[in-house]
């Protein structure tokens, strides 16, 4: 129990109606039900209904907390919009939240390109006033629901990264409140009060924010972030539909999608491979065969009926490439861009298909809420940015471990998941998903997905599931070398009394002690004195 | 302990020397920092030994100052607590070329000459600061964060993974190639970013104070099947602005720079003091500079309609700027341009910001591009006040992020053989460092008195530094004397 005096402390720094230790107020911030790794063990074992939740308005009041926080030992939890579900939620008993969401402020500069917000603020609005001034933003899987900040020092890609590319370039000056309370202002920030530029003197330091993947509120929280915008074409998509039916209809002279087929995996890399080698499109990519089940169906029944006319066979012979044009310079860009595209496809075998004239995900919302329906539970397992040489090997790797899962994890015959290419094909991404019904015996999933961490090892492929989001001493020792031992000595120079967020970065290798049925896999050293 | 005995141990006797006469060719630069000398000079061969070398230095608390160049204009590699010189010269081999991911690994004593070489003729090239000296090394010239020319490419930034080795001595890769086994692995390094935190980040700027890097991967690029160079003679910088505001976030273009009469006659003088002389008095106050090029596929195509777009811009909102294939008066200009800003600057032959006088102090900073114009204002008002005339002073700004900022360049042409002339450079610089500040100019790159009066500024993020750096080399051998540290 956070004590009568120290709430009577955070009344005073954010005001009585902001801060609440009321059980019915801390219960509406349980991990699930619903949402992302709902009802797996990590969510079982390692989350707790919060002490108290406070809702601060400044970074100055964010600072007071975090300072009271600290001198007290009150761990903290930093909470924006929540989409990553039990990895966002308190680990230890009476924990504070701090809930961010109040901090939506919202500051457009179309000259400069960028949007300086609060963690409170959401993709949705962002996208909609940048395209009204000539910009565009990558939202994330998480959704458009999703906090910006949260998502850019996460994870902060779509198939647009085809052009844009990775995510942490695009942070530009923010403010971050370390686990002791001091103010680290980053980038231009750091020697005056405008946010336009990233870079800092000498070393950057934006590198504490997140690694390749992000670091879940365990190195501070960001308080104000100002966040690069690209030039999009000027004319207007529309929205249309009634939700959840809805889209942007694309003006097609300056924005298509082309959906192909091609005849074989390779022709379906050739071709992004040469999409990138010509520098055009927004975006290139092949998606998981079963999105289009999801897509036509209007309820989960309809997508099964629908999924299960697809065979081994059938998925294995599906090759699609997934075109993004856009106009960026004139409608002579486009028809350039366009004519490019079909030098590249027509060798390659590639049979432009009819595709909508609309946008329903990537550009609008990159909506994620559909992957709930099939069966309740859904987690997007490993997000790989690294080279087309290993993204188009690592899929079929997950998918031939994960026959060995299958059931609990839903069938679906082999597909190798999703991949793309990124920054014009420099460098290449892989996803892979993962569903299953949480009314099942869910334990082999949370096997499942500690065992892909020893497949990556054994294959030698980079991967998003390091740091806090897999056993710390079971990846450490595999990367870098010894990456683990570097990142918790910045951790403990930063946070010494590990307040912000206890136990990540070592949670998930707290929640391999404490549940037991992860313990026959364990064969990895770590030491006894792990957080309990 | 004979320190020379354990360090020709690891390198072997033939790369270790102590000979003052070698040392002293380390102890000064093209900059006006103080000479001074390090007591050993060791050339490594590989990151086994630069391993060594720091863990020995580490355990004996002996300075570390690396050294991947042979050109320095900033004073940064001078030692300044004497130790060892490490002269990353010997590992200066190319490790892959990989044309599927659009890929080069090479190492850190790599030079622009050996690289751009090497990649012209597979067909590559990777996009380059404005002329750097062809002795100098690539990778430190992007650890540094100097500005590409080009800046079309929305993904900014061409690093990707590298290896590095801790103050402390351990051998660590980061981003994708950060997997076991790596470069024999299916990760290839694309990706610089992670494991665990953004490690990579704390090396750039960071002047060899955070650790030595080995190597790198960097994005290459195909060279254009066609180039058209483009001029137009500005007199307003404001104008110039607007008009790079209007193009760039179109994509329109590849190289891209904004030159003063003063900075375009030296590159381009090369008949001695007085061609430098009739090109300053006879160019105009601004050249911009836009290179459009046709690609690998229908390059005629991609170069019409960017050209046709240009047209009608210049046709409909900016009919008074003159942009085309010839700068009046100068119509041998096209063919010079492209290889100054595709080449390194020749190694036998002095850098132009060496030419002029034979010394130069460069001021850089980050802006938004509309302010430009300001500090052009301030230098001004400020330069004759220390004897500096006004039209001496050379300026570059480099459009960045399709113009959302750019990076003005101030260039300050002094006579190193006159202490007077230094003095007095040296203080207009640090004061005009001090009024940019306070207008708001972000100096990413704090070299010698630069960093005193930018950390002053940067209190908190200093210390947090100090911070990060105690973590990483805890008994602070390398480079002292530089940046905060």
């Amino acid at each position: 129990m956070i004590s009568k005096e120290v709430y009577r402390i955070l009344e005073s720094i954010v005001g009585p109606e902001y801060v609440s230790d009321d059980p019915v107020i801390c219960e509406g911030y349980r991990s699930g039900p619903g949402g992302y790794e709902n009802g797996l063990g990590y969510e079982r074992v390692m989350t707790l209904v919060p002490g108290c939740v406070i809702m601060p308005r400044t970074t100055e009041e964010v600072q007071r907390i975090v300072k009271v926080c600290y001198r007290r030992d009150i761990p903290y939890v930093p909470y924006s919009t929540g989409f990553y579900g039990p990895r966002s939620h308190p680990h230890v008993e009476d924990a504070l939240l701090i809930d961010l969401k109040r901090m939506n402020d919202f500051v457009l500069d179309e000259k400069h390109f960028y949007v300086e917000v609060g963690p409170g603020m959401v993709y949705s609005p962002i996208q909609e006033e940048c395209m009204n001034h000539g910009a565009y933003v990558v939202i994330g899987g998480g959704g458009a629901q999703a906090s910006a900040i949260a998502n850019l020092i996460g994870d902060g890609w779509s198939p647009l990264s085809h052009r844009i590319g990775l995510p942490h370039r695009r942070i530009l000056g923010t403010e971050v409140v370390m686990p002791d309370g001091e103010l680290l202002r980053l980038g231009s920030l750091a020697t005056d009060d405008d946010p336009f530029w990233g870079e800092s003197p000498g070393p950057d330091l934006r590198g504490l924010l997140r690694g390749y993947t992000g670091l879940r509120g365990c190195l501070g929280i960001v308080t104000r972030m100002a966040i690069k915008t690209l030039p999009f074409q000027p004319e207007r998509l529309e929205p249309t539909g009634v939700s959840p039916d809805t889209a942007l209809a694309l003006p097609q002279n300056r924005v298509k999608w082309i959906n192909f087929t091609v005849p074989s995996k390779e022709a379906q890399v050739k071709a992004m491979r040469e999409i990138g080698h010509a520098e055009i499109a927004g975006a290139v990519t092949k998606v998981p065969l079963f999105w289009r089940a999801i897509a036509k169906a209007e309820c989960k029944e309809e997508f099964w009926d629908i999924w299960g006319q697809e065979t081994e066979e059938s998925i294995a012979n599906f090759f699609i490439v997934r075109v993004l044009l856009i106009g960026f310079t004139s409608e002579e860009q486009m028809a350039y861009d366009e004519k490019v595209l079909m030098d590249i496809m027509e060798p390659l075998g590639g049979i432009a298909r009819r595709t909508k004239p609309s946008d329903e995900s990537w550009i609008k919302n990159a909506d994620s809420a559909g992957m709930w329906l099939m069966c309740g539970g859904y987690v997007s397992l490993d997000y790989v940015i690294e080279t087309l040489t290993q993204s188009i090997e690592h899929g079929p790797t997950y998918a031939d471990l994960k026959k060995k899962y299958t059931p609990p994890l839903m069938p679906d015959y082999g597909d190798p998941g999703w991949f793309q290419s990124f920054e014009l094909g420099h460098q290449g991404y892989s996803e892979f998903l993962i569903y299953w019904d949480p009314d099942d015996d869910t334990d082999p999933v949370d096997r499942f997905y500690v065992d892909t961490s020893k497949m990556n090892i054994k294959n030698r492929f980079y991967t998003s599931l390091l740091g806090p989001h897999q056993p710390l001493y079971l990846t450490g020792p595999k990367y870098g070398p010894n990456y683990h031992e570097f990142l918790l000595k910045v951790k403990d120079e930063f946070d010494p009394k590990w307040m912000s967020h206890p136990p990540v970065p070592l949670a998930h290798d707290v929640f391999v002690e404490r549940a037991p049925w992860m313990h026959a896999m364990k064969d990895w050293e770590s030491p006894d004195d792990l957080p309990k | 302990m004979d320190v020379k005995a354990k360090l020709s141990e690891i390198v072997g006797t033939r790369h270790v020397s102590d000979d003052p006469e070698v040392l002293g060719k380390y102890a000064a630069d093209f900059s006006y920092t103080p000479p001074g000398a390090p007591n050993y000079l060791v050339k490594p061969a590989d990151a086994g030994e630069v391993s060594a070398v720091l863990s020995f230095c580490n355990e004996h608390r002996i300075p570390v100052v690396p050294v991947s160049s042979k050109v320095h204009f900033y004073g940064a590699t001078i030692p300044k607590e004497g130790g060892v010189l490490l002269d990353m010269s010997r590992m200066n081999r190319i490790l892959e070329i990989d044309p599927d991911n659009r890929r080069v690994r090479f190492e850190a004593g790599v030079t622009w000459d050996k690289l751009t070489q090497s990649l012209k003729k597979k067909g590559y090239r990777v996009i380059m600061p404005l002329t750097p000296p062809a002795e100098r090394s690539v990778l430190t010239d992007f650890m540094e964060r100097e500005e590409p020319t080009n800046q079309v490419y929305d993904y900014g930034e061409p690093l990707e993974a590298m290896e590095v080795v801790w103050p402390t001595g351990e051998i660590f890769r980061m981003g994708s190639a950060s997997v076991d086994g790596y470069p024999d692995s299916m990760s290839k390094g694309g990706n610089p970013s992670g494991p665990g935190l953004d490690f990579y980040r704390f090396f750039q700027c960071a002047q060899g104070t955070m650790g030595v890097v080995t190597w790198t991967n960097l994005k290459m690029e195909s060279i254009p099947r066609m180039d058209k160079v483009l001029f137009a003679p500005m007199d307003d910088l404001d104008r110039a602005m607007e008009f790079l505001h209007r193009i760039l976030p179109r994509r329109i273009g590849q190289e891209v720079v904004l030159l003063n009469n003063v900075d375009l006659a030296a590159m381009l003088a090369d008949d001695g003091p007085e061609d430098f002389e009739r090109l300053k008095e006879q160019l105009p106050p601004w050249t911009l500079i836009l290179v459009v090029s046709g690609l690998l596929r229908r390059p005629e195509e991609k170069i019409a309609y960017e050209e046709n777009f240009l047209a009608e811009v210049l046709k409909n909102e900016f009919s008074d700027v003159r942009l085309g294939e010839n700068l009046p008066g100068f119509p041998g200009l096209t063919k010079k341009t492209l290889p100054m800003l595709r080449e390194p600057w020749p190694a036998g032959k002095p850098h132009w910001k060496l030419r002029v006088r034979g010394g130069c102090q460069s001021l850089q900073f980050h802006t938004r591009p509309m302010k430009a114009q300001l500090f052009v204002d301030i230098v001004e008002e400020l330069a004759p006040r220390y004897g500096y005339p006004i039209n001496d002073i050379g300026m570059y700004i480099q459009p960045i992020e399709h113009n959302r900022a750019c990076r003005p360049e101030f260039n300050f042409f002094y006579d190193p053989g006159d202490p007077e002339e230094v003095e007095a450079v040296r203080a207009l610089y640090k004061e005009a460092v001090t009024l940019m500040l306070n207008e708001g100019a972000v100096f990413t790159r704090p070299y010698g008195d630069l960093a005193p009066i930018v950390y002053e500024r940067a209190a908190s993020y200093a210390s947090h530094l100090k911070r990060l750096k105690k973590v990483f080399d805890p008994n602070h051998i390398m480079n002292p004397g530089n940046l905060c540290f």
